[in-house]
This record gives structure tokens, C-alpha cells and sequence, in this order.
């Protein structure tokens, strides 16, 4: 049997604070957080995330945030685009609707995880899926206003942007 | 010897029985594992044995998950196993998961796109059977047509959200954002037969609500639709993506060319006033959108923004808006009527225009409440105004003005405005060149971005203008001359006028702008001579700037009798006169930034200055500003 296609799988890491959380934090909570991370999933030439909409998909670097802060290769998958999509849709109907999303305990970065282990067995780094309980032990807290709103607004962000940007791109396609 | 003597190896778990399934008792240990089994919704744990094939593995599945082994996809590790492979093979060991993925059997080849456009429904509801329908509307299907107004309908919908609409946009996303998808469907010929179709292209576009704001907003572009050889051509361009590639391409190339080329004025022209009309209509449509995009895409915005710079910046009315316009009348048409100024790639193609009408064309774009706004907007966000004015097109354009005086003589006086008033025209002609070198001074590009100081030019102006109205004794101390001249004053900072409340839009149009300012300029001008009719009231406080009665500026009678007036100003509303130490805290920071560091003589020259920070530094450096 011929081998089988190797598809490429990355982790596009987003910090949603810009750096701001690297600086803050400190102060704000009392411990040092990095960043405030918002992942999605990049393979077969497409970026997938899990928000408050639900699961949506963009071309890679595709969403307001931008290019991503950084990439993390995951490792690689056989699994076809067709099973992906197929697999993404039951996810979309069971694990991951739009409402499941909480911002503590099955975020973006709960769905990347999910997605990278099907993909490839592995999971992402563990600073990214440790970061809700780090923010939640801590005392102030205070970084709970700022940064989870921001996580939060990033989420909602990606989506009203990108929404805004398919009605803006409706209309250009039908006057284009 | 002892009794594990049979099999040499670990100990096994239950032998057999214990496990549902696995043929176990094979001669080689069978190993029995637990092995989990987890698929998007359920997850369930399988014992088997070890050295079980996938084949007998899914046959255990699919007994358990009620389908049929055919249907069914294992992963692990990223890998997809196959039937003939075994559960070692993979390193699959006792306690690892792997993953399952149930395909639906009635999934067609490669989903065509079912003209159900309800299909909506989708998600949650069926399980099974139907999760996997759909691609998450990624691109893989032609739903394009769905982005042609919905027409084809949305194949299936999948995942994510019971929205529909949301799918629908996601996949309309999908779709542009995919160049081979766009192509696909522009050469689809059932889009293609529909796209040669200008009226019903029109009504598609028309029966799009965002189409209809915009229409609303910009009656243009109704007339645009409205006429059939606009409609042919753009649809040409759209149904042929290479083409539009081609145009934005040379679009692209062109303005890219012509900030490095500070000559090809005319170029520039016409391409500036190319990238205003996609732009603002960009612009009108990004804000009757969603605030993120203003924020998102400053670019556009800011571009959206240069119109208003013009206004802005000197008081004639767009001078350069409605000759520029001509030249691309109809391309900047077509560019309208494509979009967000992608389309403006057209606008290398056609060179027509007729004078008068493109710039009446522009004017009343402007003039819209959406570019009102969107100006205001713009004038806020001082950042944008500072981009726009450094763009170095910009700047070559202004000085192509001020270099030939005849050509910025020319587009002034074809200004709306001027024409209805010859008598203004005769007045702008001496005035052009000071003006123009007024532009050009650097003051008058950071005045211009200080939002206070539009503000307060803008006030002074209104002032003025009411003065006009209720002391009309005091007017005909300005010799015409002076409302000129005042014009070709310095568009410096107004420092000493207080805000004296909000202004409104700084530079709605200029169409009417700049005459305006000190009212009377004209004989019996009406005051704040809103010259040809146009916006009262805001409008002529838009010119403000160039009026200005900044300190600074060329004639000298004027200039005193300018601040005579504003000190006036200044002196009727002490109570709103802030501090000037906080007023001037930008430009005292930066004179300290520069080394000066005797605050006090710094404000005062910054007071006397009125907050135009070349002068005062001239003062300080003990010679008079000009």
C-alpha cells in the first residue's frame, strides 16, 4: 500500500494581552503569566478555533488578531480533510456548540488540545492549557478583569470581526 | 515447573471470557487491553486482544456503536489505521485512546451543493447518521453561489453554530477568502450566464439590506447600478478574476510607483481620488458594520479619511477632489459600484471624466451624513490624520500644487463652490500660491492633526461667522482682501481660541468650506458666505482652518485685525479658557523634548504663538515669528 499522506499540524498561538500580561501580571495577580494565550489549530491549510460561535475556520493568520504570536508544530496526521471536517462536525454538535464555550474550562484552548490529540496523539504545551487554573489560584484575581475580559473580548473580537468581515466581503463579492 | 509455564510472559488478565470480544485464546499470548475508544460525542471502552487486528477491532466497534465497519475511522497517534494493520502495530497498548470517526453513508461525493437554502437546520439535531454531512464550511464545496445573495442555497451546514446566518457568512468567508474556490464558481457557467445578466445583477444587489445602506447613503452608486455600460463592465471585471487580479495588480503597482515618483502628479491625481471614492465607501460601509472594523482596518478608514484630509487642510472646498475626480469619473464608478475598494484597480483603465460632473459626483459624496460621520470619526483619531497626511502622496501632491499655481488656481475654482460666486474665484486666485505654500509648512500638517486645534479653528470660524450676523458693523472692517487673505493665512494653531463647545465635523466638505470662514470676505456675502448654498453652519466652521487666524500668517493687516478677533474671542469666554499650561502640554513637552527646558518662557511663547510650537521656538530663540 503506498504511504499515506503526511499533513503537516500546527498550533498558532495568539497572546490576546499583547505583552500586557507579560508586564501586569505581576503586579495584578501576584504571579508571572506569560501571556494570555488564544490557540487554534492550523492544518490542511486552514485555521480552526473554538469561540463562543461555536467552531469557525479562517485561512491561516486569518483572524483580527493577525499573524500568530507563535507556532508550535504539533506533529503530523494522516487524517484526511474529509474525516477531519466530518470529525469537526460532530465535535461542533456535541463537545464544542457555541455555548459549551467557557472561558475557564472548555475554551480555545480546551478545543486545540482536543483537535491536536486527535490529530496526533499529542497535546499541546501544557502552559497554555495550565493557564486557566494558574489565573484562578491566585488570590487578587485581578488580572481576572483585565485579562479575561480581554481573552474574552478576544474571542468575541475574532468572531465580530470576522463576521463584520463576511458581510463586508458579501458585499464586495456582490457588487465585485 | 510453575504453572505460567505455558505462556512465557506477563501474567494475563481474564483470558477470553472476560473480554466481549477478540477471538482470544490465540496461540500467541492474547494479551487482553483495554483499549479506549473515543469519538466526538462518546466515548467507550473496548477490551480486545492484543494482537487483534483493526479490522476485528472495528468489527467490535461497530457492533457497539451500531454501524457499519466500512463507516467507521480509527485513529491514533495522527494515524489512520487500517483494516489489515494491527492494534501493536500501532503501538496501541493497554489504557491508550483512540480515536473514532463515524462517516455517514450518504455523504455524495464531495457534498454538491444542495439548492436547499434553508438548509440550515444541520448541528445538533440528527447524531449519527448525519454528523458528519457537511465540510465545516470549509471550502472543498462550491457553495459558492450561496455568496451570490444566497441564491444556490448552503449546502448543509455541519458544525458549529445553529446560526444560520452565521454559517452562512462563515461560508461566505471561506468561500472569498479561497482563491480557488473564487474560481471555481466565477467559472461556473450557470454564475457566469447570471452575471452577464446586468438586471439581475442589479436586483441581487439590490436585494442585499447592506447593499441597500450603502445606496442610501450613497445615491451614486444607485445611479451607478442604474447604468447599464457601468454595470457590463464591472460584472466583466468580476466575472473574470484575472482580470480584477490584473487591476488591483496594476492598482497596486501604480501607487506604488507614484510615491516614488513625486512628479507623476497627475497620476497621483487621479489615482487619490480613485482610492477616496472605494474608500469612503468602504468606510461609510464599515461603519454602518461594526465599530471593530474602524478600529480593525485603520488602513481603510484612514484612507476613507483622506477626503475629509483635503477638506481639511485648506479651505478651498476639494480643490483637488473634483478635478482629480474627472479624470476617473467613470472609473472611480466602477470602482464604487466593486466594493471596498478592491476595485479600485479599475480606476488604472479608464481615464474619461467629465469635470464638472465627477466633481459634483464627489462633493455630494461627501456631503452625506455617512461621511459626516465618518470624518468626525476620523478627525477624533489624530493618528489617522497624521498617517494620512505623511503619506508621502500626499505630500508630492501638495507640492505639485504649490509648484504650478495655475493647475491648483484651476481645480479650485472648479470647485462647486466657486462657481456659483466668480467673485470669490478672482479673490482665491492671488491668495493660491501663499496657500499653498501654507499646506505645505509642517505647522500647518501637525495643526491639522491636533484635533483641538481643528476644533478650535472650527470655532472661531462659527464665531466668526456669528459675529458676521450679529455685528455687522465689524465685518466691513475686513476689507475683502482680509477674508482672503485670512484664507491664505497660516493654517496654524489657534492657540489662545477656546473650545468654546463642540464643533462638529471638522471638515464635512469642503465644497463649501472654505470661502466660508470669516463670512464676509465677499461683498455682502451672506455671512459665513456659504458661498453656493451647500451645508450651512458646520460646513463653514470646516474651513476654519484655513482661516485660521493664526498668528502666523502672510498678510500683515490681517493678521492683526485675525488676532484682534481672536482675542476678542478668547476674552468673551475666559471661563472656558483652560490652562494654557494644560492646554499647550503637548507642545510644551515637546519643546522640552527639544531642550528647552525654561518651561515658563516656553508657554509664553507659547501663548503668544497661540500654540504653534515653530514659532514659539523661533520666539525663544529670541527672533519674531513671521
Amino acid at each position: 500500500m503506498e504511504p499515506p499522506n503526511l499533513y503537516p499540524v500546527k498550533l498558532y498561538v495568539y497572546d490576546l494581552s499583547k505583552g500586557l500580561a507579560r508586564r501586569l501580571s505581576p503586579i495584578m495577580l501576584g504571579k508571572q503569566l506569560e501571556g494570555i494565550w488564544h490557540t487554534s489549530i492550523v492544518v490542511h491549510k486552514d485555521e480552526f478555533f473554538f469561540g463562543s460561535g461555536g467552531i469557525s475556520s479562517c485561512p491561516p493568520g486569518g483572524t483580527l488578531l493577525g499573524p500568530p504570536d507563535s507556532v508550535v508544530d504539533v506533529g503530523s496526521t494522516e487524517v484526511t480533510e474529509e474525516i477531519f471536517l466530518e470529525y469537526l462536525s460532530s465535535l461542533g454538535e456535541s463537545l464544542f456548540r457555541g455555548e459549551a464555550y467557557n472561558l475557564f474550562e472548555h475554551n480555545c484552548n480546551t478545543f486545540s488540545n482536543e483537535v491536536a490529540q486527535f490529530l496526533t496523539g499529542r497535546k499541546i504545551p501544557s502552559y497554555i492549557t495550565d493557564l486557566p487554573s494558574e489565573v484562578l489560584s491566585t488570590t487578587g484575581g485581578g488580572l481576572d478583569g483585565v485579562g479575561l475580559k480581554q481573552k474574552m473580548a478576544g474571542e468575541d473580537m475574532n468572531l465580530g470581526v470576522r463576521n463584520l468581515r463576511e458581510r463586508m466581503s458579501t458585499v464586495s463579492s456582490i457588487t465585485a | 515447573m510453575a504453572e505460567n509455564g505455558e505462556s512465557s510472559g506477563p501474567p494475563r488478565p481474564s483470558r477470553g471470557p472476560a473480554s466481549a470480544q477478540g477471538p482470544a485464546s490465540a496461540p500467541a499470548e492474547p494479551k487482553i487491553i483495554k483499549v479506549t475508544v473515543k469519538t466526538p460525542k462518546e466515548k467507550e471502552e473496548f477490551a480486545v486482544p492484543e494482537n487483534s487486528s483493526v479490522q476485528q477491532f472495528k468489527e467490535a466497534i461497530s457492533k457497539r456503536f451500531k454501524s457499519q465497519t466500512d463507516q467507521l475511522v480509527l485513529i491514533f497517534a495522527g494515524k489512520i489505521l487500517k483494516d489489515q494493520d494491527t492494534l501493536i502495530q500501532h503501538g496501541i497498548h493497554d489504557g491508550l485512546t483512540v480515536h473514532l470517526v463515524i462517516k455517514s453513508q450518504n455523504r455524495p461525493q464531495g457534498q454538491s451543493t444542495q439548492p436547499s437554502n434553508a438548509a440550515g437546520t444541520n448541528t445538533t439535531s440528527p447524531s449519527t447518521p448525519r454528523n458528519n454531512s457537511t465540510p465545516l464550511s470549509t471550502n472543498s464545496n462550491p457553495f459558492g453561489l450561496g455568496s451570490l445573495g444566497g441564491l444556490a442555497g448552503l449546502s448543509s451546514l455541519g458544525l458549529s453554530s445553529t446560526n444560520f446566518s452565521e454559517l452562512q457568512n462563515q461560508m461566505q468567508q471561506q468561500l472569498l477568502s479561497s482563491p480557488e474556490m473564487m474560481i471555481q464558481i466565477m467559472e461556473n457557467p450557470f454564475v457566469q450566464s447570471m452575471l452577464s445578466n446586468p438586471d439581475l445583477m442589479r436586483q441581487l444587489i439590490m436585494a442585499n439590506p447592506q447593499m441597500q445602506q450603502l445606496i442610501q447613503r450613497n445615491p451614486e452608486i444607485s445611479h451607478l447600478l442604474n447604468n447599464p455600460d457601468i454595470m457590463r463592465q464591472t460584472l466583466e471585471i468580476a466575472r473574470n478574476p484575472a482580470m480584477m487580479q490584473e487591476m488591483m495588480r496594476n492598482q497596486d503597482l501604480a501607487l506604488s510607483n507614484l510615491e516614488s515618483i513625486p512628479g507623476g502628479y497627475n497620476a497621483l491625481r487621479r489615482m487619490y481620488t480613485d482610492i477616496q471614492e472605494p474608500m469612503l465607501n468602504a468606510a461609510q460601509e464599515q461603519f454602518g458594520g461594526n465599530p471593530f472594523a474602524s478600529v480593525g482596518s485603520s488602513s481603510s478608514s484612514g484612507e476613507g479619511t483622506q477626503p475629509s484630509r483635503t477638506e481639511n487642510r485648506d479651505p478651498l472646498p476639494n480643490p483637488w477632489a473634483p478635478p482629480p475626480a474627472t479624470q476617473s469619473s467613470a472609473t472611480t464608478s466602477t470602482t464604487s459600484s466593486s466594493g471596498s475598494g478592491s476595485g479600485s484597480g479599475s480606476s488604472s483603465t479608464s481615464a474619461t471624466g467629465n469635470t464638472v460632473a465627477a466633481a459634483n459626483y464627489v462633493a455630494s459624496i461627501f456631503s452625506t451624513p455617512g461621511m459626516q460621520s465618518l470624518l468626525q470619526q476620523i478627525t477624533e483619531n489624530p493618528q489617522l490624520i497624521q498617517n494620512m497626511l505623511s503619506a508621502p502622496y500626499m505630500r508630492s501632491m501638495m507640492q505639485s500644487l504649490s509648484q504650478n499655481p495655475d493647475l491648483a488656481a484651476q481645480m479650485m475654482l472648479n470647485s462647486p463652490v466657486f462657481t456659483a460666486n466668480p467673485q470669490l474665484q478672482e479673490q482665491m486666485r492671488p491668495q493660491l500660491p501663499a496657500f499653498l505654500q501654507q499646506m505645505q509648512n509642517p505647522d500647518t500638517l501637525s495643526a491639522m492633526s491636533n484635533p483641538r486645534a481643528m476644533q478650535a479653528l472650527m470655532q472661531i470660524q462659527q464665531g466668526l461667522q456669528t459675529l458676521a450676523t450679529e455685528a455687522p458693523g465689524l465685518i466691513p472692517s475686513f476689507a475683502p482682501g482680509v477674508g482672503v487673505g485670512v484664507l491664505g493665512t497660516a493654517i496654524g494653531p489657534v492657540g489662545p481660541v477656546t473650545p468654546i463647545g463642540p464643533i462638529g465635523p471638522i471638515v464635512p466638505f469642503t465644497p463649501i468650506g472654505p470661502i466660508g470662514p470669516i463670512g464676509p470676505t465677499g461683498p455682502a456675502g451672506p455671512p459665513g458666505s456659504t458661498g453656493s448654498g451647500g451645508p450651512p453652519g458646520p460646513t463653514i466652521s470646516s474651513s476654519a482652518p484655513s482661516e485660521t487666524t493664526s498668528p502666523i500668517s502672510e498678510s500683515g493687516p490681517n493678521q492683526q485685525f485675525i488676532q484682534q478677533m481672536v482675542q476678542a474671542l478668547a476674552g468673551a469666554n475666559p471661563p472656558q479658557l483652560p490652562n494654557p499650561e494644560v492646554r499647550f502640554q503637548q507642545q510644551l513637552e515637546q519643546l522640552n523634548a527639544m531642550g528647552f527646558l525654561n518651561r515658563e518662557a516656553n508657554l509664553q511663547a507659547l501663548i503668544a504663538t497661540g500654540g504653534d510650537i515653530n514659532a514659539a521656538i523661533e520666539r525663544l530663540l529670541g527672533s519674531q515669528p513671521s
